[in-house]
């Protein structure tokens, strides 16, 4: 029996249009029909093909990856009907709607009888792996209106005066309103209209609306891009646009809606971590890293790229808890220096960092001076600790009083260090060498910077010590070519990233940049630098770059899986919790790092 | 053609019989559990006295699907000529000689769905014709479960404040309440598929934990 909307309606549907009158009849009555309300998870691993009739379903993969969205005609469930794999998907109702549901006997009898359903089903499954990359790259461009807009109208009608307009304003807390009459969009009022076409112009507040709104107002899709609407207010130079859904207006979006949308982007956390009033402020706004680490891992983002904004951050953080320690204590009775050293100096912070800073002085440290700076770096790392950057183990933070030097006091604590190395003193030494300038006299810092590089070019023996330094520690990769695991105590067996892996590979680069008299202290940026000098091979130093960033990038990904499953950010990665391909990858970056360890030992160990 | 007068007999109650002893789900059942079979009739009058019924469809519920492969639509011989009812329904006497008896389609009916409570739009008016046919066929109407989704919707919309148009709770006015597809036209099995629509829609806006004793409530 053939009910005639199911007929209609897939006689309308590619592919199903392909079929015969007596065929779709015969079709339909292999169809379950179900009603679906916004918000239901519709049970997808079952052997049926799902056929949208209304509504609106949004499907998310297992990580809750957004993956696309099915409307009126869109499918699901041929993947597994065609390769008998299922999936671990979730379906939900975004807009209540009906679904019919099509037994697979029905399915492949059908890809059985029309060669051209059969080649719209396996092209669909194609794309859809293409979709699945697709998406992956930028969800910040297909953000869609109604992902934005709260579905909330505020309107009035066009014969209700101004004051009314402005009373429902403030009421709302919106910064225009809809005009109607009898449920028709006839216009647009915003408070900006209130004061250039009313309070400019001197009208009274009994001034009807309609005699100062805007008519027909530019509006835009409910299901339209976000990108759209950007692209229609500066092209039409508004800032308002009425919503509308299927000739209905339902609410309205303002430019603060679209900025608001874009708020996990960094620039964002970083402009509210400067309008912050106080510590606690900072805390609240540090709590957005996580998601924020979450973020630009699903769009993505690079390792390293993301290690420089998450070092942009604790920058920020940083810069701010220094201005409010001056409101605090009052200015800075000298000129100063915030130097950070270690990751946040090679901006390449992970989510587990600690503190590792300091304090450059102009003056001498004695007296009311050495009491402010006592009290500004006691500020400022209590600070960061609170904001989740903890406190150095090892002691090296600007609260400790041996690192608040004047340049003087600096300059001779590196010339010790480089006149006589020792291999203990070296090994703890080492973070020193890498030194940024976080706030404070940038002068201050490059005269310090350029008196260090100009004394570890000259000396050999400070080099050969700190090569030996960089040497002490291998990479995990047996004779065989297995991985070495550890245990550290806590956690199971796994590679150390960090000890075995990255730092062995910034500990060898730094060698060649001291001796080089490179500026730079980010790895990435050394590697670069000493190709284009002509201190390493081009080819050696893609391949440690190659290296660098693939262990970067693993444990980028292992600090979000912990971060997921609400564990610990660890290091410590088991390998048999990557792909095979991660692997064969992993133990190539070991292999590099032992090659050019021992040219590192050729290079500065050979004459001693 | 009037067959049916003369098999009154005891044989024939045992359909009736056998639907009665299906005892009907428990008032606690979910109502999401519970098999419902939407049917509506298309009549020459509206007094089942006198009136007869010209077409019959239903679409069973099974687990909130409806399952379209159980979907039937028969036309019934009428004793009477259908007369000016074809305005209605569009069905004309020519095209009723190809049509069931309607003692055949009750014996399905009965068979295939004891234990199912009924659905209907305006229900009292098909409770009463199906048992004054029961009554003429086998000679004993059963007592059936019937749940009407006009008195559900008009509980409904009471609840919320509304003044309730008689028109709004016309089908079409329901479905496009509930942002349904509209109904193709008068047609016994398109209006049970639509009706069966909104039950599922009603059932949804019930929430999770509705049993059909709640049903039942709502739809008196």
């Amino acid at each position: 029996m053939e009910v005639a909307d199911v007929i209609h309606f897939l006689a309308q549907t590619t592919p199903f249009n392909q079929l015969s009158e007596a065929n779709l009849g015969q079709f339909s009555s292999h169809i379950n029909v179900v009603y679906c309300k916004a918000r239901d998870k519709v049970q997808v691993n079952s052997d049926r093909l799902l056929i949208v009739r209304t509504g609106i379903f949004a499907l998310y993969s297992d990580q809750q990856k957004l993956l696309t969205k099915l409307q009126a005609g869109d499918f699901y469930g041929y993947q597994q009907l065609l390769t008998r794999l299922t999936d671990n998907d979730t379906l939900r109702c975004e807009e209540d709607g009906l679904v019919y549901w099509l037994d697979a006997e029905a399915f492949h009898q059908c890809r059985y009888q029309y060669k051209n359903v059969d080649i719209f089903f396996q092209r669909l499954f194609s794309r859809r792996l293409h979709q699945y990359r697709e998406q992956q790259q930028g969800s910040r461009f297909t953000l869609k209106i109604s992902d934005v807009v709260q579905q909330r109208k505020v309107a009035i009608r066009p014969e209700q005066s101004v004051q009314d307009a402005a009373k429902l304003m403030s009421d709302h807390r919106v910064s225009s309103l809809l005009v109607e009459e009898q449920d028709k969009l006839v216009g647009i009022i915003t408070d900006r209209d209130l004061r250039n076409r009313v309070l400019a112009l001197g009208l009274p507040a009994s001034t009807q609306v309609n005699h100062v709104m805007t008519r027909q107002p530019h509006s835009i899709d409910f299901h339209a891009y976000l990108y759209e609407a950007v692209q229609q207010m500066s092209q039409h130079n508004v800032h308002h646009l009425p919503v509308m859904a299927q000739g209905i207006c339902c609410g309205m979006l303002s430019a603060t809606d679209i900025i608001r949308s874009q708020q996990d982007h960094p620039v964002y956390l970083i402009g509210e971590i400067h309008r912050q009033p106080d510590v606690d402020g900072l805390e609240r706004c540090s709590q957005q890293i996580a998601t924020l680490a979450i973020t630009l891992n699903k769009q993505q983002v690079p390792a390293h790229e993301a290690g420089h904004i998450i070092t942009t951050i604790t920058d920020a953080l940083t810069q701010r808890l220094i201005y409010l320690a001056q409101q605090k204590l009052g200015e800075a009775p000298c000129i100063f220096s915030w130097l950070a050293f270690g990751s946040q100096a090679r901006m390449d912070q992970s989510l587990n960092a600690d503190q590792d800073n300091a304090l450059l002085l102009e003056k001498e440290p004695t007296g009311a001076v050495a009491e402010y700076f006592s009290e500004l770096a006691e500020f400022v790392c209590k600070g960061l600790a609170q904001c989740g950057v903890t406190l150095c183990p090892g002691n090296i933070m600007a609260t400790n009083p041996e690192l608040r030097l004047s340049l003087k006091g600096w300059s001779g604590r590196f010339a010790r260090w480089i006149a006589t190395p020792t291999p203990e003193a070296l090994l703890k030494a080492s973070i020193f060498f890498d030194l940024r300038v976080i706030d404070g006299s940038k002068g201050l810092f490059n005269a310090l910077q350029q008196d260090i590089l100009q004394r570890t070019a000259k000396a050999p023996l400070f080099l050969y010590h700190l090569a030996q330094a960089a040497l002490q520690r291998t990479a995990p990769l047996g004779f065989f070519k297995n991985f070495i695991l550890e245990a550290d105590g806590k956690h199971k067996k796994g590679l150390d990233l960090k000890k075995r892996g990255i730092s062995l590979l910034t500990d060898l680069v730094r060698v060649y940049a001291l001796s080089a008299g490179i500026t730079e202290v980010n790895t990435r940026r050394r590697l670069q630098q000493l190709a284009e000098k002509g201190v390493i091979d081009s080819k050696d130093s893609l391949n440690i770059n190659d290296a660098f960033d693939l262990l970067a990038q693993l444990r980028w990904e292992k600090h979000q899986h912990d971060l997921q499953q609400g564990h610990d950010v660890t290091n410590l990665l088991d390998p048999m919790d990557v792909s095979g391909l991660a692997r064969h990858q992993l133990k190539d970056s070991f292999a590099v790092i032992n090659d050019a360890q021992s040219s590192l030992k050729h290079r500065f160990c050979r004459d001693m | 053609m009037f067959n049916w007068l003369f098999r009154q007999n005891t044989a024939i109650n045992a359909v009736v019989n056998r639907f009665i002893s299906q005892p009907f789900p428990a008032a606690t059942t979910l109502v999401e559990h519970s098999p419902f079979l939407v049917l509506d009739l298309e009549l020459t009058g509206l007094n089942p006295r006198k009136d007869h019924i010209v077409s019959i469809g239903w679409v069973p519920i099974h687990q909130q699907e409806i399952v379209l492969a159980q979907a039937r639509h028969y036309l019934i011989n009428s004793p009477v000529s259908v007369g000016q009812s074809a305005i209605y329904h569009g069905l004309h006497d020519r095209e009723l000689k190809s049509a069931h008896d309607i003692a055949d389609i009750l014996t399905e009916l009965l068979n295939q769905y004891a234990g199912y409570v009924f659905v209907a739009h305006h229900s009292k008016m098909d409770e009463q014709f199906l048992r004054f046919a029961c009554q003429r066929c086998f000679g004993k109407a059963p007592r059936f479960k019937f749940i009407d989704t006009m008195q559900i919707e008009w509980q409904r919309l009471l609840r919320q404040g509304k003044v309730v148009k008689h028109d709004a709770l016309k089908l079409p006015s329901c479905l496009q309440r509930h942002g349904l597809p509209p109904m193709a036209n008068h047609h016994a099995l398109e209006d049970a598929y639509s009706c069966a629509l909104l039950l599922l829609s009603q059932l949804k806006l019930g929430g999770n934990a509705m049993t059909l004793g709640d049903l039942y409530l709502l739809s008196r």
